[in-house]
């Protein structure tokens, strides 16, 4: 047989694994892990910044410094509600891409009642976080209905409320919600009771209890009721759902409102504990990142309060890069786009084997 | 009169990355693939444009040139992650367009921001002035011409040769086309590769001839907008070039009522494409019931083995 012909009749050929150990999955992803974090590393390195100072901003300022781990966590708190939202959506394989549209909602229903002082002072905050919550989950349901009642894609539907809902912030900061006092285009500054208020440590805030709660409540949603169940059944197969007779559609669409919703508690925290108002930034890269953190935590409560934490990290460096480097606010981004590469590409070599297959008289 | 001179005549100008974006996309999801990146490639191959024009003495050729090849590459990488290791095509196409906004925020910085010559109209003594539809016909840049024959060469490449028939077939039913001795994987990635390209080309007009200038995350969506286009023209080109121009059109009309002063509040005019967009997603999916028409393996990955 002549070399040409053993070339022929050899192929690359794909074999389903049939059986995936964890350690051996484990193994892959924590090595895509580091080929990916090596290609950010590398980029940084590129752009001048040293690996000394790298070590220095990207691990022992915010692990191992009071001061930084206060930041990271302030930082992470929006990061673990908006990785909830998306891992609410995900699991039942509805893609929210619209999270950031749904932040903004939720922002402008903490700065209606805030604006128009709702209610009475001891409870302000919490008909903030309600109203929050409320808008956010309303401007989730329309393309959440349109999904399910009309087939139209979620992906593009969520994405174009998101953009009118930027518009529509944009409207308000430069029309009738400009600030007074200094022009510029933002809301007024929230009243001091319409704060969260510190918990005593560093600067880290009582968000952190709404998270919190959050990830013990979804955490209860999905393990523990019957909703979690159905909708784990919704995800892993929709026709296998429908053919058991579990109300699909009612399902879907009651995880792309709650995720709406939950969205709209990230905006809260980050209105009423970090800017004290409406502004038109303050929304940019939540959206990528739940979907990130979602994506990395498998949609698994604790997991995602884990890797947004590690998010919050890569926040808080990526802003120290942006300050002493000069380095784009899209570095954050960047990053995680590398990271999620990485680690989806891992997951082939996890399910698949490559062999060398022969065929003969090819 | 005035009016409708000057609208038509911008029409193309915000028409023609629809259209070119909207043929890439068609050609990749007629293989089988749903390339949520677009908007990335967009940027991508916007800042390559960009640069290229930039740094070579200030060539459109040359720039758009770069452009397509810059789509093609980005696509090919692409390519590679949902063909060859079978990545979600969701989740790929989606970070596709953050690592498109990431990384030419971090590399473009020189060329961000520099207001550019670009490409310039043509002029046809006689016919360019025909009151009206003068302009709009023989009056735009020759990219225009370009991009309307390549409506039409798309067109037949996909129905009328065995190219595209086995493309068709790729995205349709793969086991079949499998079977039948088509290399589904070899397809769906030259798909990509030459949907890219075209995605390159819209990205590069974006930059050179719609904005005449680079700035960070310039696409503003239209990458999606493409991809709502595709469902609009249910995957067939000359719809494609329809809808493209119908979006195009109520992109061109904004700055236009602007400058009359029309009582409308700015940022609701902004909103319009998207609010358009979303309706006329909804009347896809009502009245030309557009699913049924959607490639059968439309975002499937394929392997061989997997029983079914």
């Amino acid at each position: 047989m002549t070399r040409r012909s053993w070339l022929r009749s050899t192929r690359l050929a794909l074999e389903v694994r049939q059986r995936i150990p964890p350690l051996h999955r484990a193994a892959f992803i924590l090595g895509a892990l580091i080929v990916g974090l090596a290609i950010c590393v590398a980029i940084l390195v590129g752009r001048g910044v040293g690996l000394a100072s790298i070590y220095e901003e990207f691990i022992a300022f915010t692990f191992f410094k009071a001061s930084g781990v206060s930041t990271v966590i302030v930082q992470s708190t929006p990061l673990v509600l908006a990785g909830l939202s998306a891992s609410l959506a995900f699991r039942v394989n509805y893609w929210n891409i619209g999270i950031e549209g749904q932040l903004f909602m939720g922002v402008i229903g903490a700065t209606l009642v805030a604006i128009f002082d709702v209610g009475p002072e001891s409870i302000r905050l919490v008909l903030m976080l309600v109203a929050a919550i409320v808008l956010g989950a309303a401007w989730a349901l329309p393309p959440a209905l349109l999904k399910v009642r009309l087939n139209v894609s979620e992906v593009i539907s969520t994405l174009l409320f998101s953009y009118i809902a930027f518009y529509f912030v944009l409207n308000q900061v430069y029309g009738p919600w400009q600030d007074p006092k200094d022009k510029f285009p933002h809301s007024e500054q929230y009243d001091a009771i319409e704060r969260l208020p510190p918990i005593g440590w560093e600067q880290v805030h009582y968000g952190i209890v709404v998270a919190l709660a959050a990830v013990a409540v979804v955490w209860w949603l999905v393990e523990r009721s019957r909703f979690g169940i159905q909708s784990r059944f919704v995800g892993t197969s929709p026709r296998m759902a429908l053919a058991i007779g579990l109300p699909v559609g009612a399902i879907v669409a009651s995880s792309a409102v709650l995720s709406g919703g939950m969205a709209g508690a990230a905006g809260f925290v980050i209105a009423t504990a970090t800017e004290f108002r409406l502004t038109p930034a303050m929304a940019a890269g939540y959206g990528f990142s739940g979907i990130v953190i979602a994506f990395l935590a498998g949609n698994r409560p604790f997991a995602t309060l884990i890797v947004a934490c590690l998010m919050g990290g890569l926040y808080v460096a990526g802003e120290s890069m942006k300050v002493f480097y000069s380095l784009p606010d899209a570095l954050v981004g960047l990053i995680q786009a590398i990271v999620v590469l990485s680690v989806t590409a891992s997951e082939f070599f996890v399910r698949y084997r490559l062999r060398l297959a022969h065929y003969r008289g090819a | 009169m005035e009016f409708a001179t000057f609208w038509l005549a911008a029409t193309p100008l915000f028409a023609v990355p629809l259209i070119a974006a909207a043929l890439g996309l068609i050609l990749n999801e007629r293989a089988g693939v749903l390339n949520l990146g677009c908007e990335g490639i967009m940027l991508c191959s916007a800042l390559a444009a960009t640069a290229a024009y930039l740094e070579t003495g200030q060539s459109v050729a040359l720039g758009l040139v770069v452009a397509i090849i810059a789509g093609a590459v980005v696509a090919l990488g692409f390519g590679i992650f949902v063909v060859i290791l079978r990545t979600n095509q969701v989740v790929t196409g989606i970070t596709v367009v953050f690592l498109g906004s990431g990384l030419t925020g971090l590399i473009g910085v020189p060329w961000t921001n520099v207001a550019l010559g670009g490409l310039q109209p043509i002029h046809i003594p006689g016919l360019t002035g025909i009151p009206v539809i003068g302009r709009f016909l023989f009056g735009q840049d020759p990219v225009v011409y370009v991009v309307l024959a390549l409506v039409g060469v798309v067109s037949y490449a996909l129905y009328r040769t065995r190219i595209g028939l086995k493309l068709r077939a790729v995205g349709e039913n793969p086991q079949a086309a499998d079977a039948d001795g088509v290399n589904v994987e070899a397809y769906r990635l030259f798909a990509v590769m030459a949907g890219g390209a075209l995605i390159g080309l819209a990205g590069g007009y974006l930059a050179l001839a719609s904005a005449k200038i680079f700035v960070f995350d310039m696409t503003q969506g239209r990458g999606w907008i493409a991809v709502a286009l595709v469902i609009f023209a249910r995957w067939m080109p000359w719809r494609a070039l329809l809808g493209g121009l119908l979006f195009g059109g109520i992109e061109a009309v904004i700055p236009r009522i602007k400058a009359e002063g029309l009582p409308i509040p700015q940022y609701f005019l902004e909103m319009a494409p998207y609010a358009v967009t979303l309706f006329v997603l909804i009347y896809a999916a009502i009245r030309l019931r557009a699913g049924q028409d959607a490639p059968k393996a439309l975002g499937v990955p394929y392997v061989r083995q997997d029983r079914r």
